[in-house]
């Protein structure tokens, strides 16, 4: 097991080095560079080119390219992710001040989207053909369908507007940041993007209960007189856990990556309003931090993934 | 040897239901088990072999259903009447695996892949006894050594996939003998397993059936294994019972003509590849389309106009030989003078 973690690990090592050449090369294929941002078009009567020249040449735009590539490869092995083309912040700095209003956020709603869609998938299989089974897979259909922006603003709507028990937006009031504090303005957001995350899982965990209880060691099960709880709980469920659990482990990215639209949504200062806004100015430092992390988290994700089934499952060998 | 009776079925009838359409599996079906005796049910695939085990369990499918007739288990406490009991309620549970248990046709997906085999023994045990972890992990390593596993201690903690076929598939009959039940319902034990491995579990399963007095019901499409393991037999088809009785009335003068017709399409081991093979000819006929009569008759050499017209009655002779044919006295008699002639 300790093996394979760390041979997994040293394979990440060139495959980073492979997706950061990439990276660097999508960044570099966009049109216009960041001198083209940094100079509102006002200004921009009044500097000469010779003025602009200088000012690539002093940030280092006019290098060759794999100059720059190994120079950037470079400082971020020295834990140096460059500045914001914009106001010269660090970038390390930017994603640790965004970061924590986002994996609050996201750890929220994928804890609320696999309690509850597990717990609905595995209530919809075991009452296959209920009332309660069609109403769940009709719920479960409209929430994959739904989109998240739209949904979000409904229950604005209906829990800022109508109702008047949340807040619309944000993530504090300033001078009350204690954590309990601050849940009002996570409740919405969280449980928007929960729920929608929700429909996927319910619907997978349902699928693969209903397969294992059409399988043999149920029958063999009920032939030991066992009671029905055990025969569902035990035999069924924990082979159904499975693929549920992989499920859950490739969306462990979306922690980092965050939920671009239902940020923006509820104004919610994390990591998925922060590229936004540096897709927009094409600050490209910023965009390579957020791409490469969530390269990282993807990577990382599916050794989890690994580790988990190989857990879950005695047939899977971790070599 | 009336005392020995331990399971009647009389007049047995499921019914399985789909898509508005009724498939009357099993027609009435009809046999006792005795303590001690192996009774084997015969026949094709679809003749309603399992059914009828399934039904002993009530491990029938939701979308089936007992229609009539009895399934009477004679306890030592007096009979109980199993199809009326409700299909996982207590009784029912604690018939399950105390009194009558049962193994399946492939081990592998018969046991739960990601729970040790010890686990899954200990499951059985811990659900009709009060023995605790420790001592039912005991009971199992000596169940699985009564069963010929070698390295039980260590077998007991391993992974179904970890056990070759018939290691596999002596777990699942260890399991099946956890709790000492009077009735074994084996579905077709070895047809997943090679044939030495078959001839193992069943030399398991007679002397189980010697040393625990116990009462066997063998599933199988195999008339070797029939000729093999059986006390009594019965030949089924289509959801009836044609023939049934000793293993010597059945394999020595078979007098229905499906079972003629089987024994006859069996090659012969020693024979050499000149010896006539019979297949029985036509197909086995649709259950949603069900010719009328005698359901072999279209099929049958004997068949005469008696046969469609409706379903023969039980005859029995020689005290306990029953078939169900318009013409067996016929068939007894032409089977008489060719004898005669030899």
């Amino acid at each position: 097991m300790i093996n394979f973690i760390i041979r997994k690990i040293l394979a990440l090592i060139p495959m980073l080095v492979v997706i950061s050449f990439l990276i660097f090369l999508g960044v570099e294929l966009m049109p216009g560079d960041a001198v083209d941002f940094m100079i509102s078009p006002e200004a921009l009567s009044t500097v000469s080119p010779a003025e602009l020249e200088a000012l690539r040449d002093e940030l280092g735009l006019n290098d060759p390219f794999i100059v720059r590539y190994f120079i950037w490869l470079a400082n971020i092995l020295r834990g140096d992710f460059g500045y914001s083309l914009q106001s010269g912040v660090p970038v390390s700095q930017l994603m640790a001040n965004t970061l924590p209003a986002t994996l609050e956020l996201t750890v929220a709603a994928l804890l609320i989207s696999t309690l509850l869609g597990s717990l609905l998938g595995v209530v919809s299989a075991l009452r296959k053909g209920s009332i309660a089974d069609n109403v769940l897979t009709v719920a479960g259909m409209i929430g994959v369908a739904i989109p998240q922006f739209l949904f979000g603003l409904v229950m604005i709507v209906v829990f800022v507007f109508n109702l008047e028990w949340l807040p619309v937006g944000g993530r504090m009031t300033p001078g009350r940041e204690l954590f309990f504090q601050r849940l009002e303005y996570l409740v919405l957001p969280a449980v928007v993007l929960g729920l929608a995350l929700t429909a996927g899982v319910m619907r997978y965990s349902r699928a693969s209960m209903l397969d294992s209880l059409n399988k043999d060691y149920i029958k063999t099960a009920r032939s030991k007189g066992l009671k029905e709880w055990r025969i569902n709980l035990i035999h069924g469920l924990r082979v159904a856990m499975t693929p549920v659990a992989v499920l859950i482990g490739f969306r462990l990215p979306m922690l980092i990556g965050g939920a671009v639209v239902i940020e923006q949504v509820f104004q919610w200062q994390g990591v998925g309003q922060l590229f936004v806004m540096a897709v927009r100015s094409q600050n490209t430092p910023i965009i390579m931090m957020i791409a490469f992390f969530s390269v990282l988290m993807v990577l990382v994700s599916s050794i989890l993934v690994d580790i988990v089934t190989a857990i879950l499952d005695p047939r899977v060998k971790l070599s | 040897m009336r005392d020995d009776l331990i399971l009647q079925v009389k007049d047995l009838s499921v019914n399985f239901y789909t898509n508005q359409r009724c498939n009357m599996a099993l027609r009435g079906v009809s046999f006792d088990l005795r303590k001690g005796r192996t009774l084997c049910i015969v026949g094709e695939s679809g003749c309603g072999k399992s059914v009828t085990a399934n039904a002993i369990m009530q491990l029938l499918p939701d979308l089936s259903r007992i229609e009539s007739g009895n399934i009477t288990f004679k306890g030592q406490d007096g009979d109980i009447q199993i199809e009326k009991l409700p299909k996982n309620g207590k009784q029912m549970r604690k018939l399950r695996g105390e009194v009558m248990a049962m193994i399946f046709q492939d081990p592998m997906t018969a046991l739960n892949p990601v729970f040790t085999v010890g686990f899954q023994m200990n499951e059985m045990i811990q659900a009709h006894t009060d023995l605790r972890k420790k001592a039912a992990t005991e009971k199992s390593i000596g169940l699985l050594t009564d069963m010929g596993v070698p390295l039980p201690e260590q077998r007991v903690h391993e992974y179904p996939h970890q056990f070759s076929g018939g290691m596999r598939q002596r777990a699942m009959i260890a399991m099946a003998m956890a709790c000492a039940p009077e009735i074994l319902i084996a579905d077709e034990p070895t047809t997943a397993l090679d044939v030495t491995i078959q001839a193992q579990i069943f030399e398991l399963m007679l002397e189980l059936k010697e040393t625990e007095h116990m009462a066997i019901l063998l599933i199988t499409h195999d008339m070797g294994v029939v000729a093999e393991m059986a006390d009594d037999v019965a030949v089924m088809y289509m959801g009836n019972m044609v023939e049934s009785g000793t293993v010597q009335q059945i394999l020595n003068s078979p007098s229905h003509p499906y079972t003629i017709a089987l024994l006859q399409s069996i090659p012969v081991l020693g024979h050499g590849k000149n010896q006539n093979l019979e297949p029985i000819r036509g197909m086995t006929p649709d259950p949603y389309h069900r010719p009328p009569g005698c359901q072999f008759a279209p099929r049958c050499d004997f068949a005469t106009d008696i046969c469609a017209s409706r379903l023969p009655d039980e005859s029995v002779f020689d005290t306990n030989h029953m078939v169900r044919c318009f013409h067996y006295e016929e068939i007894k008699r032409n089977k008489e003078i060719q004898h005669g002639k030899k």
